[in-house]
């Protein structure tokens, strides 16, 4: 199907802004605020988006005390109790970047906490060329399980900056935490040293390229303890392994509460009726993220329910990949005025935290996932969660208790039948989400883990018995 | 018009105050794991302890929001990966309540999967949607600074308390006392001979409640004992 032109116009004229291509009529929605000027037409308004063009600044992070209204206060207390041991001792966690990507934005949360908590945590970010990086790049789709054929020269390149970063780095700390497989090598500083060494992997190691793997494992073997995200994505290794879940701030702008008022403006912009069933799933335009199936659950279920999608995310900018995917959702979405397809910048946590927010039924249907972090936070705004059962989400998604699973197309549009037409259950298991995600998967829990950890291998915790 | 008072009842002092602790879980990830119900009837007998204590009692605290069955990882998984409903349905009978002390709770679960195999050979090698990963809990006592020494105090403290604190108290506490009971009945009984109070809060169903539920019919048993004592 050729698309439409004025589609391929908004797009061009939206690269850093909101919505990629809708067909919703021209009429206003119902708005809930009063006293504004009239209203524009709609699709008027959806042509200046009010997403900036440019990153914010990021907002200073949250004191351990802001979380007390969230968690309880005995429960910073328990944190405040297991840090105390630990005063006194240094840690230092290195990781490749320090902006973009998630293992940096989790530090950027984590470090704060630990030094409030007089736990002194130093970040230290490793530094190399490009052809270090396009090493590593390769060495984690392979780990991932791709293609790939190991060179001596990328094994050469990648000890020669691990060796050049060794150097460069003071490793006087107790404690070290190694991130994700680029700094791997720096474990061989502790010939030198005392100190606990460990090793938090980020990714999926359950089919690894055998090579890579082969490379990388002496070096991992040297820790004294590795930290995975799912037992799933483990390999067997000699040192104890640990499970940390990924975890969200629900302090961070994509999480923390937000003025109703605010959430309709993000709805009016984008050209949302609030009034009926919002059907949402945010993500990258990616086919291992199955928007076209989603699409086409949706259709399903709109014969028996009157509803709208919302398929938000980004990577059709920067991506080319994504830009094609984009356009099958877009022929796929076909004439549906009630279909809402939003490319958007990646500073939109703001915008993806309304659209959660103001949904009806929240859907992650993917064929392939690492934790799936977006389930995550449609679970901690208590929405009812329809998502593939693959990668992390069946450990966030206990089927019928904390969400739903599906495995088909034709599940996905059931069960988004079946949510919106049993709101009481779908209620229920909205609040049992967020409960889970409180007990498990905030960044709150993983401070006291890290503290935990910490102490076991310090030798400073006697172990309850629980035999 | 001047009006009467009663004089308050004497507080009843317990012998020794009631120290509420908690407890704080790591999860470390065994070398074992089970894609069919022959590979979890293996596992399940050579796991340490720490591993059967995460995928019962501990899991019973993970999940202590669910009021709708949860009741154990190996029924949870023999019902959604395995699609052993009658498997499901008798491990997820398992009261922890009734063992005090793991390898018993170990026994009974290995009797249950090895009497269903016997009964369903081809069970045995069916392989599941999802493996069986077993984990294994790292456990480390934190006190808290919360201390009842009568009644009154007791209800406040387990009113502020977090809910790892009751499970701790309450679920746990049989692992280490080596009896059907729990910290606070023996407590209640002991330092305050208040029995009648101890066998009510043995007699709540922690499987159709959450454990903040738990919690709200622990003071409300206390409170009606304290609205009588006055």
């Amino acid at each position: 199907m050729e698309p439409r032109k004025d589609r391929v116009e908004e797009r061009a004229a939206e690269q850093t802004g909101s919505k990629v291509g809708t067909q919703r009529p021209v009429e206003a929605p119902p708005r809930n605020g009063g006293g504004e000027a009239p209203e524009a037409p709609f699709r008027e308004r959806r042509k200046r988006p009010r997403i900036s063009e440019t990153p914010p600044a990021p907002p200073p992070p949250p004191r351990l005390d802001d979380y007390e209204p969230i968690i309880g206060k005995p429960e910073l207390d328990e944190l405040r109790f297991l840090a105390r041991p630990l005063l006194g001792k240094t840690v230092k966690m290195v990781n490749s970047t320090s902006l973009g990507g998630g293992v940096a934005e989790m530090l950027n949360r984590l470090i704060p906490l630990l030094s409030e908590l007089e736990v002194v945590t130093r970040w230290d970010v490793i530094t190399g060329g490009n052809d270090f990086f396009e090493v590593t790049k390769a060495f984690h789709n392979a780990l991932h399980g791709g293609d790939y054929v190991l060179t001596k020269e990328a094994r050469d390149i990648f000890m020669m900056y691990n060796e050049q970063n060794r150097q460069r780095m003071q490793f006087t700390e107790d404690l070290f935490v190694i991130h994700d497989p680029q700094p791997v090598g720096l474990v061989r500083s502790r010939e030198r040293n005392r100190g606990k060494w460990m090793w938090r992997c980020h990714i999926d190691l359950s089919n690894p390229h055998p090579d890579v793997w082969g490379f990388l494992r002496p070096m991992v073997e040297e820790y004294d303890a590795t930290v995975f995200s799912s037992p799933a994505f483990s390999r067997q290794l000699m040192a104890p392994q640990y499970l940390f879940f990924p975890c969200i701030d629900p302090l961070s702008e994509k999480n923390k509460e937000l003025d109703p008022a605010y959430i309709q403006k993000v709805c009016d912009d984008f050209g949302i009726d609030r009034s009926r069933p919002i059907v949402t799933q945010i993500s990258r335009f990616d086919r291992l993220k199955d928007p076209v199936g989603v699409i086409q659950a949706y259709k399903l279920a709109k014969k028996y329910v009157d509803c709208q999608l919302v398929l938000a995310g980004g990577g059709a900018t920067d991506d080319p990949e994504g830009a094609i995917v984009l356009q099958e959702v877009m022929e796929a979405a076909g004439e549906d005025p009630d279909v809402i397809i939003l490319n958007l910048p990646p500073w939109s946590a703001l915008e993806i935290n309304a659209l959660q927010r103001a949904s009806t039924v929240v859907v992650q249907k993917s064929l392939k996932e690492g934790f799936g972090l977006t389930v995550t936070e449609a679970l901690w705004k208590g929405k009812p969660t329809i998502a593939g059962a693959v990668g992390g989400i069946p450990t966030q998604v206990i089927h019928k208790l904390t969400g739903v699973l599906v495995h088909s197309v034709e599940g996905c549009a059931y069960q988004i039948r079946y949510l919106l037409t049993h709101p009481e259950f779908a209620e229920q298991m909205g609040k049992n989400g967020r409960e889970h995600v409180k007990e498990n998967f905030l960044m709150t829990t993983n401070v006291k883990r890290w503290l935990l950890l910490f102490q076991i291998l310090l030798g400073m915790v006697r172990k309850e018995k629980t035999t | 018009m001047a009006t009467a008072q009663l004089p308050a009842p004497p507080v009843r002092w317990a012998r020794a105050p009631f120290y509420f602790n908690s407890a704080a879980h790591l999860l470390r990830i065994e070398r074992e794991k089970a894609t069919t119900l022959g590979e979890l009837l293996a596992a399940l007998r050579a796991v340490p302890s720490e591993s059967i204590f995460q995928h019962t009692f501990r899991t019973l605290q993970e999940h202590h929001f669910i009021r709708e069955g949860f009741s154990n990882d190996y029924a949870h998984w023999a019902f959604a990966a395995c699609n052993e409903v009658g498997l499901a349905e008798r491990l997820a009978s398992v009261d922890v309540r009734e063992f005090t002390s793991v390898e018993s709770l170990r026994e009974r679960i290995v009797q249950i999967v090895q009497d269903y195999l016997n009964r369903n050979p081809r069970a045995a090698d069916r392989v599941a949607m999802e493996p069986f990963y077993f984990c294994a809990s790292d456990a480390v006592v934190v006190p808290t600074p919360f201390v009842g020494r009568n009644l009154a105090e007791f209800r406040d403290c387990m009113n502020q308390v977090s809910i790892h604190s009751i499970h701790y108290h309450f679920i746990e506490a049989r692992l280490r006392l080596k009896l059907n009971s729990n910290d606070f009945s023996v407590w209640l009984e002991s330092e305050l001979d208040m029995g009648r109070i101890a066998d009510q809060f043995n007699r709540i169903d922690i499987y159709t409640s959450t454990l903040q539920d738990v919690r709200r019919t622990m003071v409300r048993v206390i409170e009606r004992a304290l609205h009588s004592q006055a």
